[in-house]
């Protein structure tokens, strides 16, 4: 260094290979990430090394804290952003497979899209207080009139909530739905819920 | 859509809110939205290290999100899947700009951005390392965005940025030196 303000150290890491008693910082690295086995003496016994190692590791980790920082850094994600994001998307592409409905006319061809039948489950929520349905999946051919469909829901429910009586709830709510708006038939409703959220995040708007 | 609904939207974890967004909720794809755009900006800033193209890739990695949301098999692990979404469009970026790597860019002496007074500011470790990343070379910088912040293997970076494994070691093993060496002056 030929900075004059430079304070002079007794250890100034190099990591070349005279640095590390023969060994290159490649190797080092390779050490590193097998878990220092098996065990070579000649990277342990060498002060070299260790320092080397020693620094490796501290660099471990800091690229997730890196980004973390920089994000949260950032100013916040306006309402344009969104809607420049959602602008660009198809609305159709999550559509779905085709199910139709049972009809006795040959020549009338009617149905509604897998999307569609989702949104419904999904608007069964709304009859359960606090609850949020997530990922509902129709198990089964729907495009064959009167398969056997099962249906799995993901759900967050309210902490404090008795979990058996809303997905109770959930459950005679999204089959009431569906009897009355699609031709399904639905053998089983399986109701998982994976998410209990704070009171407070309910409660505190109005 | 009411304010509750939203709120309680918001709080929902991953597994939930991806999972309606890929059943087709646009509600619950524009929690993502807000929920990932600082990060998955950062990651393109900090690969690109440059502003200018940052909010196109972005846009891209999440218009690509929703049409594929199909290949996404569990829905809690929406912020991976995004993340190696946009590093993939941030990658297609560099590729567009620079068609091939110069792996031999290494020891060109890269314009040291950090001024006697902002040093003393990046003494803390993040700080210091973001100032370091940014003098790095291209090629090692992105190696190094890759392999530290995307979590790619050697073999991943390698088939990302067109190079042999073993050079993808290389300029890792490069990178980190630098930044070690530029850190430890920071101390």
């Amino acid at each position: 260094m030929t900075d004059d303000h430079e304070i002079p150290e007794p250890h100034r890491l190099s990591l070349d290979p005279t640095d590390l008693d023969g060994h290159t910082l490649e190797e080092l690295m390779d050490y590193l990430e097998s878990g220092r086995q098996p065990i070579d003496p000649s990277i342990e016994e060498s002060p070299g090394c260790q320092l080397a190692l020693d620094a490796l590791e501290r660099l471990q980790g800091l690229g997730d804290q890196l980004i973390e920082a920089d994000a949260a850094a950032a100013p916040e994600v306006d309402a344009s952003w969104v809607d420049r994001i959602l602008d660009g998307i198809a609305l159709d592409a999550r559509a779905g497979r085709r199910i139709p409905f049972e009809s006795p006319d040959a020549g009338i061809d009617l149905g509604i899209t897998e999307g569609a039948v989702r949104g419904l489950i999904r608007s069964a929520e709304n009859a359960v207080p606090g609850l949020l349905v997530g990922r509902c999946r129709l198990d089964g051919d729907v495009t064959q009139p009167g398969a056997p469909i099962r249906i799995e829901i993901d759900a967050s429910a309210l902490y404090g909530e008795p979990i058996l009586h809303v997905a109770d709830r959930l459950r005679s709510e999204v089959e009431a739905r569906l009897r009355a708006h699609s031709d399904l038939h639905i053998d089983a409703i399986d109701i998982r819920i994976t998410d209990i959220r704070e009171v407070s995040s309910w409660t505190e708007q109005s | 859509m009411s304010e509750r609904f939203r709120s309680a939207l918001e709080q929902a974890d991953d597994q939930i809110v991806a999972g309606r967004a890929m059943d087709g909720d646009v509600d619950a794809f524009a929690v993502l939205v807000r929920r990932y755009t600082p990060m998955m900006r950062a990651y393109t800033q900090r690969m690109l290290n440059a502003s200018s193209d940052v909010d196109d890739v972005v846009q891209e990695a999440f218009v690509t999100a929703w049409q594929r949301f199909g290949e996404l098999a569990d829905p809690a692990k929406v912020k991976s899947w995004l993340m190696r979404i946009v590093s993939r469009k941030a990658v297609d970026r560099i590729r567009a700009i620079r068609p091939l790597l110069d792996v031999d860019d290494i020891d060109s002496p890269a314009p040291l951005h950090a001024t006697p007074s902002q040093v003393v500011e990046v003494r803390a470790g993040v700080a210091a390392l973001g100032a370091a990343l940014k003098e790095l070379p291209d090629a090692q910088r992105e190696c190094w965005v890759l392999r530290e912040i995307g979590g790619y293997s050697y073999e991943e970076i390698a088939e990302e940025l067109g190079i042999p494994a073993t050079t993808a070691r290389g300029l890792l093993a490069r990178a980190r030196r630098y930044m070690i060496v530029r850190m430890e002056e920071w101390r």
